[in-house]
C-alpha cells in the first residue's frame, strides 16, 4: 500500500500540473488511461493483481514505443466496492484527470451502477472482472465492453460439469449455494440453476439458499446449514478475501470431509490459491476465468513468464483481463487512429485481438468478449508456484457457452 | 455597516456558485453539487440538533428513503423530476412521523439510541427486502426524464443538474432559514436551553420537537431525492448510520449556532475528503484530528470563528 501512495502522488502531482491543459491533447503527452479496482478491505488483492498485469502491458507497450507513439499512463482510483463511490470515481478521472479510457470494476453491483453513466462520459470502458450478465444484457451500451467471462458463460459452463458429476448423474440431486449477498452471488445461483434444470430436469434446486453478507468475516453459520440440510451439490460464489476465510473456516469444519460435490466459481483465482497453499481441499471443483497453464500459445508463454519473473506468483485471471485490455486499448486506438472516446469505442466493436487465453472478440450485438471459461478439479501442490494445481482442466469454447444476442436483452 | 458587509459577502458567494460551471473546471461542477446537497441534508439536521437541541443517530433514514422513493419513481412509473421529489419528500414525511412519533418522547442518549435503532431498521430493510430495494446493490440504472413545469432541462447534463440542485437548495435553504426565524423556531430554540419553562409556559414541547423531527425529515428527503439521480443509484449505504454521522459532522464542522453553518461544514468536508483522497486513502485520520482541533478549540465551528473573529478584530 505504501508504494501505493507514493504512486497516488506522482499522479496527483502530475495531475496539477497538466491541470490547465485538462481537454487538450499534444501528440507528446502521453495516453492516461484510468483504473478503477477495490484496493481496500477484503478484495483489495484483486485491485493489486489488475494493477501487476496493468502494470506489465504499460511497461511493455512503452517500451516499444507506445500507443499512436505516445506514452501510456495510468491513474488509479479505489472503488471500495461501492457503485456511487465508483462512479464518483470515474466522473474524477475523466473530467478531472482527463482519462482518455477506462478499465476495471471488480464488483457486479459496481458495475450495475457505473455502466448507465458511461454514454454521459463519452469514453469507453473495458470491463476485466466483474461477471453480472446485465452490463453486456439489459444494460449494455455503445461504451461499454468486457474482456472477462461473464456470470452467464461461467455458470453454462458449471452446469455442463455439474451434470457430469456423479451426484447428479444419480437421479433427483439436491443442489444449494453459498454466495455473496449481491448482484454477483444471486445471478450465480439463478443462471447455474436455470441451465442445471436444461440439461437435467429432475434436479432440485433447494429452496433454503445461503447469502452471506460480502466481507461477512464469519460463515460458519452458513457452512453448517449447508452440512446439516440434504444438499448433495454446492454451488459456492464467494470471492476474494471472503474466499479464502471460508475454506479455512470450511477445513475447520470438516466441510470437505462430507459426501458433497463442491463447486467453487472463482475458486481457481491465483489470489485464493496463493494465500491458501495446502489448505485448499484436493478434489474440489475449482473455476477461473483464466487459468495460466491452460493457454499453449506465445502471447501467453510471454505473459506468463513476464509476470512470474516481476512477482514471483502466476497471473491471476484478474491480471490477464487487465494486461489484455491495456493491449485492446492499443489496437483499438491504432485502428481509430485517434484517443477520441466515441471512435475508441466503435473500434472496439467486433475487435480480435491475440490476448493469452487466445483469440479474443468483443462480439458486434452486446460488446461480450468470446472468452472461455476454465474448469478443473483441485489437484496436488504445484512444485514451483506455491499453489493447487487444476487437473481435468476443461477449456470451454467461449462461443458456445455464451447467451445468444437476443437472449441477452441488449439492443445497440 | 458589518452586516451590511456580511450580506455583501453572501452575495458574491452566491454570484459564484452560479457561475461554478462556467469558472471552475468540470470536476468542480460534480463537486459542489454534492456540496449543495450534502449542505442541505446537513441544514435539515442542523434544525433539530443546532436548534432543537436533539442529537439524532438516524437522520440517513430520511436521507435514503428520499433516495429510494425518487429512484423508484423513476424507474416504474418515469415520473417528472418535480414529481419524484414530492415523492421523496412524502415518503420521509410519513417515516419521520412514525419514527418521531416513538423517539421524541425520550431525552438525550436514549433518544440518540432509538433514532441509531429505527435507523438501522430501515436500512436492515432496504438491504434485504431483494425483490423492491435490489438489496445491497441498489437501485441503478434509471434514466432522467423531464424536469415537470413545462420546463425543457436536459437534467443529465451535469451542468444542468447543477443549477437545478442550486436552485432547489437555495428555495429550500430560504423556507427552513424562515422556520427557524418564526415565532416556531425561536420556541424550538427556547426548547434546546430549557425545556423545563417551555413546558411550564404552557406549551407542549413533546409536540414541537415532533413537529421539528418531521421538518428536518423532509427537507432530508429531499436532499435524498436530488442525491439518487445525482449517484445514479440508490444504495443501501445512504442509509447507514455512518451516513447519519456525516451531517452531524458537518454541523460541527462548520458551526451549529448559524444557519449556514452547516452549509460551510459540507462545503469543507466534501473539498477537504477530495483534495485529500488524492494524496492518502486515510482521509477519515485528517478529518478525525481536524473535528477533534475543532471541539477542543473552535466550538463555533468553521463559520461561528470566522463571524467572531471578524466582529471582534475589525471593529
Amino acid at each position: 500500500m505504501k508504494k501505493m501512495s507514493i504512486r497516488n502522488l506522482l499522479v496527483a502531482m502530475t495531475a496539477t500540473a497538466t491541470l490547465g491543459t485538462a481537454g487538450t491533447s499534444y501528440a507528446e503527452d502521453p495516453i492516461r488511461i484510468g483504473g478503477l479496482y477495490i484496493l481496500s478491505g477484503s478484495a483489495a488483492t484483486y485491485g493489486e493483481f489488475a494493477q501487476r498485469g496493468i502494470n506489465l502491458a504499460v511497461d511493455e507497450i512503452n517500451d516499444s514505443g507506445g500507443i499512436l507513439g505516445r506514452q501510456v499512463e495510468m491513474i488509479y482510483e479505489d472503488t471500495q466496492g461501492k457503485a456511487s463511490v465508483a462512479i464518483q470515481a470515474a466522473r474524477k478521472l475523466v473530467y478531472s484527470e482527463s482519462a482518455d479510457a477506462l478499465v476495471g470494476l471488480d464488483s457486479s453491483g459496481v458495475a450495475q451502477g457505473m455502466v448507465p453513466t458511461m454514454p454521459e462520459l463519452q469514453k469507453p470502458l473495458i470491463i476485466t472482472h466483474a461477471a453480472t450478465p446485465d452490463v453486456t444484457g439489459k444494460l449494455c451500451n455503445a461504451f461499454t465492453y468486457r474482456i472477462s467471462v461473464n456470470v452467464a458463460q461461467n455458470m453454462k459452463a458449471a452446469a455442463m460439469v455439474a451434470a457430469e458429476t456423479d451426484a447428479t448423474k444419480t437421479d433427483a440431486t439436491n443442489w444449494t449455494t453459498i454466495g455473496p449477498d449481491y448482484a454477483f452471488g444471486h445471478q450465480s445461483w439463478e443462471f447455474f440453476g436455470n441451465y442445471l434444470k436444461e440439461i437435467n430436469p429432475d434436479v432440485n434446486l433447494m429452496s433454503e439458499t445461503n447469502f452471506p453478507r460480502f466481507g461477512a468475516e464469519d460463515f460458519t453459520p452458513f457452512i453448517d446449514r449447508v452440512m446439516d440440510s440434504d444438499a448433495e451439490g454446492v454451488l459456492i460464489s464467494v470471492w476474494g478475501g471472503d474466499l479464502v476465510n471460508f475454506i479455512r473456516q470450511a477445513n475447520n469444519r470438516g466441510f470437505f470431509e462430507e459426501d458433497l460435490e463442491v463447486m467453487f466459481t472463482v475458486g481457481a483465482a491465483t489470489e485464493v490459491l496463493t494465500a491458501l497453499g495446502e489448505e485448499m481441499p484436493e478434489g474440489v471443483h475449482l473455476s477461473t476465468r483464466y487459468w495460466y497453464e491452460a493457454y499453449d500459445n506465445d502471447t501467453n508463454d510471454r505473459f506468463v513468464k513476464a509476470y512470474l519473473d516481476a512477482y514471483g506468483n502466476p497471473p491471476s485471471y484478474n491480471a490477464e483481463g487487465a494486461y489484455a485490455a491495456i493491449y485492446a486499448y492499443k489496437q483499438a486506438m491504432e485502428a481509430a487512429g485517434t484517443t477520441d472516446g466515441p471512435a475508441v469505442a466503435k473500434a472496439l466493436s467486433g475487435m480480435s485481438m491475440e490476448a493469452p487465453n487466445g483469440t479474443v472478440t468483443f462480439r458486434a450485438g452486446d460488446n461480450q468478449a468470446m472468452v472461455s471459461p476454465n474448469w478443473g478439479v483441485s489437484g496436488p501442490m504445484h512444485p514451483e508456484h506455491g499453489i493447487r494445481t487444476l487437473t481435468n482442466l476443461q477449456i470451454f469454447d467461449g462461443e458456445e457457452v455464451a447467451r445468444t444476442i437476443e437472449a441477452t436483452g441488449c439492443k445497440l | 455597516m458589518k452586516t451590511k458587509v456580511l450580506m455583501a459577502i453572501l452575495a458574491v458567494v452566491i454570484a459564484g456558485l452560479i457561475a461554478v460551471p462556467w469558472i471552475a473546471s468540470y470536476f468542480y461542477v460534480f463537486i459542489f453539487t454534492e456540496i449543495l446537497i450534502l449542505g442541505l441534508f446537513a441544514a435539515s439536521f442542523n434544525l433539530i440538533f443546532g436548534y432543537t437541541g436533539m442529537l439524532s443517530f438516524g437522520h440517513a433514514a430520511f436521507f435514503g428513503i428520499g433516495a429510494y422513493a425518487t429512484a423508484l419513481v423513476l424507474i416504474h412509473l418515469e415520473w417528472p423530476f418535480l414529481a419524484c421529489l414530492l415523492v421523496s419528500m412524502g415518503a420521509s414525511a410519513l417515516l419521520a412521523l412514525m419514527i418521531g412519533f416513538l423517539s421524541v418522547r425520550l431525552n438525550e442518549v436514549y433518544f440518540a439510541m432509538l433514532t441509531l435503532a429505527f435507523g438501522m431498521m430501515v436500512f436492515a430493510i432496504a438491504y434485504q427486502w431483494r425483490s423492491v430495494t435490489n438489496g445491497s446493490d441498489g437501485l441503478a440504472g434509471f434514466t432522467l426524464g423531464s424536469f415537470g413545469l413545462g420546463l425543457d432541462l436536459t437534467l443529465a447534463n451535469p451542468s444542468v443538474y447543477y443549477h437545478v440542485v442550486l436552485g432547489i437548495v437555495a428555495i429550500a435553504a430560504i423556507v427552513l432559514y424562515v422556520i427557524c426565524r418564526s415565532s416556531f423556531g425561536m420556541i424550538l430554540k427556547a426548547i434546546r436551553q430549557n425545556p423545563e419553562r417551555v413546558s411550564f409556559a404552557g406549551l407542549n414541547v413533546r409536540t414541537y420537537r415532533l413537529v421539528a423531527f418531521v421538518i428536518a425529515g423532509i427537507f432530508a428527503g429531499l436532499a435524498g431525492g436530488l442525491i439518487a439521480p445525482f449517484l445514479r443509484v440508490a444504495s443501501p449505504e445512504l442509509l447507514h448510520w455512518s451516513m447519519s454521522a456525516e451531517p452531524i459532522l458537518m454541523a460541527i464542522l462548520g458551526g451549529t449556532g448559524f444557519f449556514l453553518g452547516p452549509f460551510i461544514g459540507s462545503a469543507a468536508f466534501v473539498l477537504l475528503e477530495t483534495w485529500i483522497t488524492t494524496y492518502t486513502e486515510s482521509w477519515m485520520l485528517v478529518l478525525g484530528i481536524i473535528l477533534a482541533l475543532m471541539v477542543i478549540f473552535f466550538r463555533k465551528g468553521l463559520l461561528g470563528t470566522a463571524i467572531d473573529w471578524w466582529m471582534e478584530v475589525k471593529k
